[in-house]
């Protein structure tokens, strides 16, 4: 680390600096301004990239009482796995407890007792609590301290019925989550992939969507016909995907309140590759027509499809940028497959990615600062800019394919095993991988935005 | 070889014997006498007595370098009808822990330097005197030169930066720092008291580099930057006659930078 001090000024000016009042308790606004001048000035560089120590211990109820989700005593303890859970699959934080660490109660909730979590190394507290209220609705508060210097970072108190418990543990951590990193959360979300079982040659492939924790699982297709690439609309209230149904190709539209599936487009034309843009008002996708096939828009409620590209190839995957401007898509229009650049209306189309071997499933990041893609040549993620530089290989080992970003745009899902797949995470800054739990095999995930409140 | 011939050559020996044993001779005085180097006053930081910068503490202010010039005090006051008596201040008796008294002065003053190592002597100067910059902190009356022991000179000002940042630093790399964050510096002013712990709650002053991308990381930076210093305060063994001297320790700026 480096260590450096500066002088505060040079004696020139100490003499005038002595007109000033003496011994200076607490100096005036307009003389901290300029406290380089008048005042010692200390330099001192430091930090670490790590993951942060914080400390979660059990959170207490001010009073027990059963709700439909169970007591609130054991729903304290529960909340509190929770959010220690989430910050260390996030990989940026190193939780303590919270088991083994001292009992909080309930007045102590705001009032933290520092020298009780000193000794654990935790340089941030987690306290909180979980009361019932009297219409049948549990209040779960959550609160985040700085150990050093006892200073309350962060509070949020989350209203939710019982049956969300597990949302208001998740939002707590979001909340934790950025304050602590800078980044937005993104432990209140879910994900719909494709669960697969069977053998290779008999393979059933059914949608499923659950919490990007791997908790409310639930199956939305019942295997009769294979599925592929589900997508997460930006509102969360369609699902697109495609599927073999009645053995035509093609993408379907599935609406998550009503459970009703419809297809996007009429007509025989092959279609797939779908993704919404970030209006959630249209969906790109691709269609194989008369031998050629390109990138097709088309509003979600259905419509005359729009083409967007028109050279001779595959035109494919393509994912909007965050403002809807421009579109990322993967071509093999100059021999091999390579990730293009277009505007939204398909003008101005240039190929970005130019390193050896194949880029495939372009996917632009949320924050719009990076493309995520899967390379082709050993199967690998990586994410490069927007203009094709700074291409950075996150995972190793391949067999990974299929990208997709969590909202804060700093994580990224992805299928690996090509064969008998699991799903994945990865940080992208840190590039800490770790596996989402899945009741059976998995692919393709989507990462829903931040659920609404 | 004729005898002339032999004559010159025993000369000619002779002669040079002796210039070798006169030049031998001035090395030896040489090598006696070696060029000793100015002295040089070496403080070393590692021992932070940093009681001053001066090697000898002198409670005494520096000499005046010349003599104040007479006249009026203020802008809009008269003349006097005769020169201003000189006010008489004593010499604070050290060492002390709070600064002495100042007497009651129309003029502003300088502060009262706290002597580190009182000798009991007197020092007197004229009322007026202070109006000189150039004459400030100096007494006509002293004949030192060192620096008065309790101002905050550019070597104590060095001096009481590195023990402060050296007691910071284990407790700023222990900080975990946002990977995406650039080197934002987050400058921030903290107040202690005589003991070293901090008489109030660090106040941010302001952040360099922290727009753009940075800027989501720069609550976080300023957390960081009060946490590494409360994480390590009380600070220990700052010298308290240079507390509450101007620029003393007693109000600071510490600039705090994310590594890269």
């Amino acid at each position: 680390m480096r260590l450096a001090m500066i002088a505060a000024a040079f004696w020139g000016s100490a003499a005038v600096a002595q007109t000033d009042p003496p011994t200076v308790p607490a100096p005036p606004p307009a003389q901290a301004q300029s406290g380089d001048d008048d005042q010692l000035v200390v330099d001192v560089t430091g930090g670490r990239r790590a993951a942060l120590p914080i400390a979660v211990p059990y959170m207490p109820t001010p009073q027990a009482a059963d709700t439909a989700a169970g007591n609130t005593g054991a729903l304290g303890r529960q909340v509190a796995e929770i959010v220690s859970t989430d910050l260390r699959n996030s990989e940026l934080f190193a939780p303590i407890g919270p088991s083994g660490l001292p009992n909080v109660s309930f007045p102590e909730v705001t009032a933290p007792n520092y020298g009780a979590f000193a000794p654990t190394g935790a340089q941030h507290l987690v306290q909180g609590f979980v009361q019932a209220n009297g219409n049948g609705s549990i209040t779960v508060g959550c609160y985040v301290y700085d150990v050093a210097s006892h200073t309350e970072l962060a509070r949020q108190g989350y209203v939710v019925q019982p049956r969300d418990w597990r949302r208001a543990a998740h939002r707590c951590a979001d909340t934790i989550f950025a304050r602590l990193t800078g980044e937005g959360g993104y432990f209140d979300t879910r994900v719909v992939y494709v669960s697969e079982t069977g053998p290779a040659r008999r393979r059933v492939k059914r949608l499923a969507i659950m919490d990007y924790d791997g908790a409310n699982h639930r199956f939305l297709t019942n295997g009769q016909w294979t599925v592929l690439t589900p997508r997460f609309a930006p509102n969360q209230q369609t699902i697109t995907f495609m599927t073999y149904q009645d053995e035509r190709p093609r993408v379907m539209v599935y609406e998550l309140d009503s459970g009703r599936t419809r297809p996007l487009v009429t007509g025989n034309y092959m279609t797939f590759a779908p993704r919404y843009s970030p209006d959630s008002r249209y969906i790109i996708f691709s269609m194989a027509m008369n031998g050629n096939t390109d990138v097709y828009r088309i509003p979600v409620a259905g419509g005359t499809p729009q083409r967007l590209t028109n050279s001779p190839g595959i035109d494919t995957g393509g994912s909007y940028s965050p403002d809807g401007s421009r579109i990322v898509f993967e071509s093999d229009r100059g021999g091999t497959q390579q990730i293009y650049m277009m505007n939204a209306d398909g003008s101005n189309q240039r190929r970005i990615s130019f390193g050896g071997g194949g880029y495939a499933t372009p996917v632009w990041s949320p924050r719009g600062d990076l493309v995520a893609f899967t390379k082709t040549g050993g199967f690998r993620i990586g994410v490069m800019t927007p203009d094709g530089t700074g291409e950075r290989i996150l995972t190793s080992g391949g067999g990974a394919e299929g990208p997709s970003w969590a909202p804060n745009g700093r994580a990224i899902m992805f299928t690996r095993g090509l064969s008998s797949g699991q799903l994945w995470y990865v940080d992208v800054a840190s590039g800490a991988t770790r596996r989402v739990p899945t009741p059976l095999d998995g692919s393709d995930p989507a990462w829903s935005p931040l659920r609404p409140n | 070889m004729d005898r002339v011939e032999a004559a010159g050559l025993g000369i000619s020996v002779v002669g040079h014997v002796a210039l070798l044993a006169l030049l031998s001779l001035a090395l030896v005085t040489a090598t006696n006498n070696p060029v000793t180097p100015a002295a040089m006053e070496v403080s070393f930081v590692d021992e932070v007595g940093l009681a001053s910068a001066s090697p000898q503490p002198s409670p005494e202010p520096a000499a005046q370098a010349r003599a104040p010039e007479i006249g009026p005090v203020e802008d809009a006051a008269p003349a006097p009808p005769s020169p201003a008596p000189p006010v008489q201040r004593d010499a604070v008796p050290a060492p002390s822990p709070i600064p002495a008294p100042r007497p009651p002065s129309r003029v502003q003053a300088p502060p009262a330097p706290p002597a580190t190592a009182g000798t009991g002597r007197t020092t007197r100067r004229p009322g007026l005197g202070d109006l000189d910059p150039r004459a400030f902190g100096r007494d006509p009356a002293s004949q030192s030169n060192n620096p008065p022991a309790a101002t905050m000179s550019a070597q104590a000002r060095a001096d009481i930066g590195q023990a402060i940042a050296r007691q910071v630093q284990p407790c700023a790399d222990r900080q975990a720092v946002p990977y995406g964050a650039g080197q934002i510096v987050t400058q921030i002013n903290l107040r202690l008291n005589r003991d070293g712990s901090l008489a109030g709650r660090p106040r941010v002053i302001r952040q360099l580099n922290a727009d753009g991308d940075n800027a989501r990381y720069a609550q976080r930076a300023a957390d960081i930057a009060i946490a590494a210093f409360s994480e390590c305060s009380p600070l220990r063994g700052l010298p308290q006659e240079l507390y509450d001297v101007p620029r003393g320790w007693s109000n600071f700026t510490l600039n705090y930078r994310l590594p890269t």
